[in-house]
């Protein structure tokens, strides 16, 4: 990689973020601009979803417009996430070689992340790259990934660094699997995330990451990376860009095929009450939530929670990734017995794929094709 | 691990590791191939063009999500889109599953295959053809 040139922004919107985004990694496809490190915040706040999430089930948007949450599409994939003054978004633009257009997605993914990972480190932290290509320092997401290849043969790799989490909005914004939110979610939440802050201390400023992180782009693939300016070429086609597509409500609130579904399930064990909920999209588990009155190590939970993200809802898959969690945190595990979790993830996900097809049986409101505006 | 993957004699196949079947009545079939679809991993969405769209050679038809990547799907070849895999669609696993058969993607009636047949491997070709990607991919830690 020759990344040559560093931009910075700061409080931009969400339509001007994304699009600015996507306008850079299309024209370094065709080498029109080039390869390009972007480092900026989003004005407080806003939340976007995944390429292809249903917006609706994703977020809550009565309270998103209430507070004045603006609401989009990343071009990249994985789940929703809310943006702000304090997670910090990188953007890399890179070409992408024509004939890997499906290829090696983990190992581009963990390469594009070194940049983050040697800055985080240069702070103290113990970050690594792992699983369902996430950032996680000890068992808790920090950072969220995505990657996006542009028809012009350009490669979008983002990620979302939290710098900070406002964990209250945060579940007031995302649709959760919980009934009510209450202190105890909260908390929990809190404690199966982290943020930069918490990892180093709370005066640490989002330049000074920001620093850090474009210092660790420049020694894990060094080269020496300018600070520039958008051309005026540049500005023009983000400003199309914006308003053809991240303004456009079919872009925005487009479907998918993929129905969403929730199951779960409550489990007495001898350490307590289990309780899991599962989310499904079609057979993909895209989210579980693993409480209860049990006692354990929240890090421990929240890897074997980080483990089922994304993950095939195939017994047998289930079972392996559950094995390797427990064999990892023994000791903290012993509390919560494997066969009683295993029991509750099987009942929840039988209740989610039972949910899943009444829906499908009385689609009203669901399965709308996609519209076709943006491929 | 050469063993470990697979593809379907008789089928064509393209660098983007996508296969086309030609069927009895002139139409042809488009799908994933075994490789390609392990080293993006699972599926978790997929989108395809709707029934009568025209479809263009090395242009957008539709587009994919496996391990948080996004991605176009670029048409193999120009044609009507005849009939898409709905049930791939609500359940893109399917396509990592039986990638051969039930997962396969669109049926298109061709409008110019005579000639675009020839930017595919096909026959004796798709051999070396696989066994040189293989090769690639475990050389550029592509595979799982």
């Amino acid at each position: 990689m020759n990344i040559s040139r560093y931009i910075e922004d700061n409080q931009v919107s969400a339509t001007s973020g994304l699009a600015i985004d996507e306008m850079l990694a299309s024209r370094v496809g065709t080498g029109q601009s080039p390869q390009t490190l972007r480092l900026y915040t989003y004005k407080s706040h806003c939340a976007l979803v995944g390429r292809f999430q249903n917006i609706e089930s994703e977020l809550n948007l009565d309270y998103c417009l209430e507070h004045g949450i603006s609401v989009n599409r990343r071009p990249t994939g994985g789940g929703a996430i809310i943006m702000g003054s304090e997670q910090l978004g990188v953007a890399l633009a890179i070409p992408g070689k024509s004939d890997d257009s499906y290829a090696g997605v983990r190992e581009q993914m963990a390469r594009f992340s070194r940049g983050i990972v040697a800055g985080l480190s240069s702070l103290g932290c113990s970050i690594e790259f792992r699983r369902k290509n996430d950032l996680e320092i000890a068992g808790k997401k920090i950072a969220g990934l995505g990657l996006h290849r542009t028809p012009s043969g350009g490669l979008l790799f983002h990620a979302s660094l939290l710098v900070d989490l406002d964990v209250p909005l945060m579940l007031n914004v995302l649709n959760t699997p919980f009934e009510k939110l209450s202190d105890k979610e909260i908390s929990t939440v809190a404690e199966r995330t982290t943020t930069v802050r918490r990892e180093v201390g709370e005066n640490l400023s989002v330049d000074e990451v920001r620093e850090k992180i474009l210092e660790g782009y420049q020694e894990a693939f060094q080269v020496d990376i300018q600070k520039g300016n958008y051309s005026d070429a540049e500005l023009v086609e983000a400003q199309n860009l914006e308003n053809s597509k991240y303004l456009d409500k079919n872009w925005i609130y487009q479907t998918t095929d993929v129905p969403d579904s929730t199951g779960k399930a409550k489990v007495k064990t001898a350490g307590g009450l289990l309780d899991v909920r599962m989310v499904l999209a079609g057979k993909m588990i895209k989210s579980t939530f693993i409480g209860g009155d049990f006692f354990t190590s929240e890090n421990a939970i929240a890897d074997l929670e980080q483990s089922l993200r994304w993950h095939s809802s195939q017994s047998k898959l289930i079972l392996g990734t559950i094995n390797k969690v427990y064999k990892r945190w023994s000791d903290d595990l012993a509390t919560l017995p494997q066969e009683a979790l295993i029991r509750a993830l099987e009942m929840a996900l039988k209740r989610a794929e039972v949910s899943a097809k009444k829906v499908a049986v009385d689609p009203y409101g669901c399965f709308v094709s996609p519209g076709s505006v943006h491929v | 691990m050469k063993q470990q993957f697979k593809f379907k004699p008789g089928f064509y196949y393209n660098s983007n590791h996508l296969w086309i079947k030609e069927d009895d009545s002139g139409q042809l079939l488009v799908g994933m191939d075994e490789l390609g679809l392990d080293s993006m991993g699972e599926l978790a969405y997929l989108m395809l063009p709707t029934v009568g769209s025209p479809v263009e050679l090395g242009k957008a038809m539709g587009s994919i999500e496996a391990a948080k990547m996004t991605s176009e799907l670029i048409a193999p070849l120009s044609g009507i889109v005849m009939e898409r895999n709905e049930a791939a669609l609500r359940n893109p696993l399917l396509v990592n599953e039986k990638p051969y058969d039930e997962g396969w993607l669109v049926r298109i009636e061709p409008t110019q295959w005579a000639v675009e047949a020839n930017t595919m491997i096909s026959g004796d070709q798709v051999t070396a053809w696989w066994n040189e990607e293989i090769e690639r991919f475990e050389t550029q830690g592509m595979l799982d």
